[in-house]
């Protein structure tokens, strides 16, 4: 099999920079996961469809199974490593743990950063928008209910913080 | 239950920080030095006899480690059954005869992924393909190519015949002879999947001392342990399998798999650790779902709705070896038998050989399809005696103190409770009479109720049959909790700390756990067969107790009392009568260690049920105890039909449940929750679909299961029927499986009574609805017109 020649580039994650030479075909995911390893991004499905690998870029919340690491040449992508300060969970982290909205655990990494995403830009978001929100984060344990109250139970937090 | 500290208390999960942070590692995420990337490759035909394998060509590929088949293995059956009757009957890897798409041929372990890849394009296999058959009513008939022998006990003409339960009570003739009215009916439930999030995965690492060390995403390490001892010819203790978080099993991932005996021969030819993950196509095309099952029902019943005598009949396509067949069939019966009165039965189930992919157990194990027919019946049976659902349950549902026909006493059986309780909730009685006479209206969106119920078992006996905990003090009266428990995301690890800090009287944040590890922790029953909490929470309560009764005799010692006179507050032990007398946990523990022979105080117990039972109930014949605790459900779905569409929207599903007590209300909640998504999945939409023995819809674009647009709105009853007491054994049941088939048999009698439309083959898909609405639509006109 012939190999692509790697290419320099530099990526933002979680506030740190990253020099890297990365052959072009390698995900954003494949690399977050194995060259940084920043294994909290998990991997459910690689069809872009579970939500699992969701990140954010620029704020936005993308899969990173669909996004090729050149593609994040010089934009700010967060994982859900860069979320706490320090011990201190995030609002969002914090509501997830407490109100019972983790149970396996391998969809919360990209179920909070798209709920993070949403508050963002949105506060206080009705069932119908946190719904809509996370309907492409698939979480098989919880049936959601506790991760809408979660979210809901956050976005009181934030919004009461600005 | 007020004077408790945690225990019935919504105290948050132990591990959610380290999975709200990314932080927990799960078997994908783990790297070793030197680790090679493991492959399989897989039998393209449904069934073949093997003429020739050559991987010389992949031998030689430069970055390949090691490549392996049968012939480097010591070709060692195992099976999710291992007993006299249904002995082990599936190689690691194919040695010359393949069964089913997908069945493992060869492995190979490389630097990178491409070049695993590249090597398993270059291993050449020469197939004979043989004739296959994937029905298994199709495979029962006696021109069907034969898969397998049959059962060499199983004496009917049928082919194909991998075992068989049969069993039964009373007089069923007389009983069917005196009914006054008879229904049969038969059901058909798909193939479903667990949807675990995260694929099949195993770590293995042969070291240098002659120690295979296994990371592996599963249910329990104690079984897994014991199926790679055996089939890779190692003494147990030179198999270590080692905790790691998971994500997600809902019942498949209990049983050897083979990548994890593949990756252990990788490791063990090539001296590297080896990697195996699934890719998503590959957990659809060649791992093991869930049992798809058809069930035929006759039922007798008096005027006034008594059961008076059922036959049950249900065929079990269990692909291309036992798998967990053998065992549905059995269970089935239990699932038929437990929540009402049958006062005759007649039982056969059939588990069939097919060149299906093999099956393993998803959450409810059958009950969910055996509800789903059963309760869709009564609703039939129900309406002809003109009475109503609710009324015909109650005067079927079993009493506490009953007697099961296998010996069981239902001795706190909640079921009445349950029914009377969810149906106030929901107003039952009114919106069901009201949703009949909404039918005639002219509104395209129909609007329906209907009940579920279900009972199941728990902590049943199978390996490893017992758990064991200890509980070790430490110097200032913290503790270790130490236990062989795997929490796949249930809570387990949660609520033993819940009983150790309650037991000990210590804060919940001083209890550490240690889990999960062949090696250092002692064996657990494993997070499957719905016993944890019963039978590994019962013996942390032991041990946690033990730990106390030691610390409070040093105590009287020191305080010069008598031990029931003593009382302990914040890690103090005091005299009652005389308060100021009074000693630390940890100068309790100082003067054992000085007094004690250096004993650091440290608890043991162990727990199994049914102890005077030798094993687990016969399979064949049903006969034995099953379980000591029945819970109860009683579901109540309401729904719509949109009958333009055909789409179905479950709008709310109340539960009242019995599991004996909560000992965790917020953990019982999210057990609930996804077993309402689990049900309405199974319902509503997920199906794989298997062309010649081939999964065409490997993807979760195609297989469908719920996402947040769809939540169902949820609402719970607790109905108690149990408590928990201090320094005492206490009952339990299961929260965790059972409710899916509430669900699932809900929504049927909901979409019934929406539409009158009475569908028998799961999912519940629009062009099933629909197709099924038109011919409603056709006979209506063909009797009035």
């Amino acid at each position: 099999m012939k190999k692509k020649s790697k290419q320099l580039i530099t990526l933002f994650v979680n506030g740190n920079e990253y020099e890297m030479a990365l052959r072009p075909n390698r995900t954003l995911l494949e690399v977050l996961r194995e060259d940084l390893r920043l294994t909290g991004t998990k991997e459910g499905c690689d069809d872009g469809v579970c939500g699992s690998c969701t990140v954010l870029m620029n704020g936005v919340p993308i899969r990173s199974c669909l996004c090729l690491a050149v593609e994040a040449q010089g934009k700010a992508i967060t994982t859900i490593e860069g979320l706490a300060e320090g011990h201190r969970l995030h609002p969002v982290q914090q509501a997830f743990v407490d109100q019972g909205a983790i149970q396996c655990g391998y969809c919360s990494p990209g179920m909070i950063l798209t709920a993070k995403a949403l508050l963002d830009r949105n506060p206080q978001p009705t069932e119908g928008e946190i719904k809509e929100s996370i309907s492409g984060n698939f979480c098989r344990c919880t049936g959601y209910n506790k991760i809408v109250t979660a979210i809901q139970t956050a976005g009181r937090i934030v919004g009461g913080e600005k | 239950m007020d004077d408790l500290l945690y225990i019935g208390k919504s105290i948050p999960r132990k591990d959610g920080p380290i999975k709200a942070t990314g932080r927990a590692q799960y078997t994908v995420d783990i790297s070793l030095p030197g680790m090679l990337v493991g492959k399989v490759l897989r039998s393209p035909y449904p069934h073949a006899r093997i003429l020739h394998i050559d991987t010389s060509l992949a031998e030689k590929l430069p970055g390949v480690k090691a490549v392996v088949t049968a012939a480097d293995s010591l070709q060692i059956k195992h099976g999710f059954v291992e007993t006299p009757r249904y002995p082990a009957d599936q190689y690691p890897m194919a040695v010359d005869t393949v069964r089913h798409v997908g069945e493992d041929i060869a492995g190979v372990a490389a630097v990178d992924e491409d070049t695993a890849e590249e090597a398993l394009n270059l291993i050449r296999v020469e197939y004979e393909p043989l004739p296959a058959v994937f029905d298994p009513e199709e495979a029962m008939k006696p021109e069907a190519p034969e898969i397998h022998p049959n059962h060499p006990k199983v004496k009917d003409t049928y082919r194909n015949i991998g075992g068989k339960t049969e069993t039964g009570w009373g007089d069923l003739e007389k009983a069917l002879k005196e009914s006054y009215l008879i229904r049969e009916d038969k059901y058909y439930c798909q193939m479903r999947t667990h949807g675990y999030l995260e694929p099949q995965a195993t770590v293995a690492h042969f070291d240098f001392s002659g120690k295979l060390n296994v990371w592996t995403s599963g249910m329990g390490v104690f079984l897994k342990r014991a199926k790679l001892a055996k089939t890779l010819g190692l003494p147990y203790s030179n198999v270590r399998v080692l905790k790691t978080y998971v994500g997600g099993a809902f019942g498949g991932k209990i049983d050897l798999f083979h990548h994890e005996y593949i990756s252990a021969l990788l490791s063990m030819k090539s001296h590297q650790p080896v990697k195996i993950v699934y890719s998503r196509e590959e957990v659809f095309k060649a791992s093991r779902h869930a049992q798809p099952l058809i069930v035929q029902i006759k039922t007798g019943v008096a005027k006034d709705g008594t059961i008076l005598g059922q036959e049950i009949r249900t065929i079990n396509d269990s692909g291309a070896y036992h798998g967990s067949g053998v065992v549905v069939i059995f269970l089935a019966w239990g699932f038929a038998m437990a929540p009402y009165r049958i006062p005759a039965m007649k039982y056969a189930g059939y588990s069939v050989y097919t060149n299906n992919l093999v099956r393993a157990p998803q959450r409810g194990h059958g009950a969910p399809k055996m509800r789903f027919a059963i309760e869709s019946q009564f609703d039939m049976i129900a309406e002809t005696l003109g009475i109503d659902p609710l009324e015909f349950r109650l005067r079927n549902a079993r009493e506490p103190g009953e007697l099961l026909p296998n010996g069981d006493s239902v001795k706190n059986f909640g079921l009445r409770d349950c029914l009377l309780k969810s149906a106030e909730r929901t107003a039952f009685r009114d919106k069901y009479q009201a949703a009949r006479t909404g039918r005639e209206c002219d509104n395209k969106i129909k609007r329906g109720i209907g009940i579920g119920t279900t009972s199941y078992f728990g902590g049943s006996l199978i390996y490893p049959n017992s758990s064991t905990v200890i509980v070790r003090l430490n110097d200032d009266g913290s503790a270790s909790l130490v236990t062989g428990a795997l929490d796949i995301g249930q809570g387990c690890e949660t609520v033993l700390s819940q009983i150790v800090a309650e037991e000990l009287g210590i804060p919940i944040e001083e209890v550490q756990i240690y889990a999960a590890d062949t090696e250092t922790t002692p064996v657990d029953i494993g997070s499957w067969i719905s016993g944890l909490t019963y039978v590994t929470g019962n013996a942390a309560k032991k041990a946690a107790s033990q730990a106390m009764k030691k610390l409070l005799l040093v105590a009287a010692e020191e305080l010069q009392a008598d031990v029931k006179d003593l009382r302990t507050h914040r890690k103090e032990i005091f005299v009652t009568q005389a308060p100021n007398r009074r000693i630390t946990y940890a100068q309790a523990i100082a003067a054992s260690i000085a007094k004690n022979k250096g004993d650091s105080i440290i608890g043991e117990g162990h727990f199994r049920t049914m102890k005077d039972e030798p094993t687990h109930p016969s399979l064949a014949t049903a006969k034995g105890r099953w379980s000591e605790n029945y819970s109860n459900y009683a579901t109540v779905a309401e729904v719509e039909v949109d009958t333009e569409t055909g789409m179905i929207k479950i709008l709310k599903a109340t539960t009242a449940h019995d599991c004996g007590f909560p000992l965790n209300p917020n953990l019982v909640e999210g057990q609930i929750d996804g077993q309402v998504s689990m049900g309405q999945g199974h319902i509503l939409s997920e199906e794989l679909r298997v062309e010649e023995g081939c999964v065409i819809n490997p993807s979760f674009l195609e297989y469908k299961m719920p996402s947040a647009m769809e939540m169902v709105e949820t609402d719970y009853v607790d109905v108690i029927t149990e408590k928990y007491e201090k320094d005492r054994h206490y009952n339990t049941k299961e929260v965790g499986e059972g409710y899916v088939s509430g669900t699932v048999a809900a929504v049927a009698n909901a979409v019934y009574n929406a539409t009158g439309l009475r569908l028998t083959r799961t999912p519940f898909s629009p062009d099933r609805v629909l197709e099924g609405l038109e011919q409603m639509g056709k006979k209506e006109k063909e009797e009035h017109g």
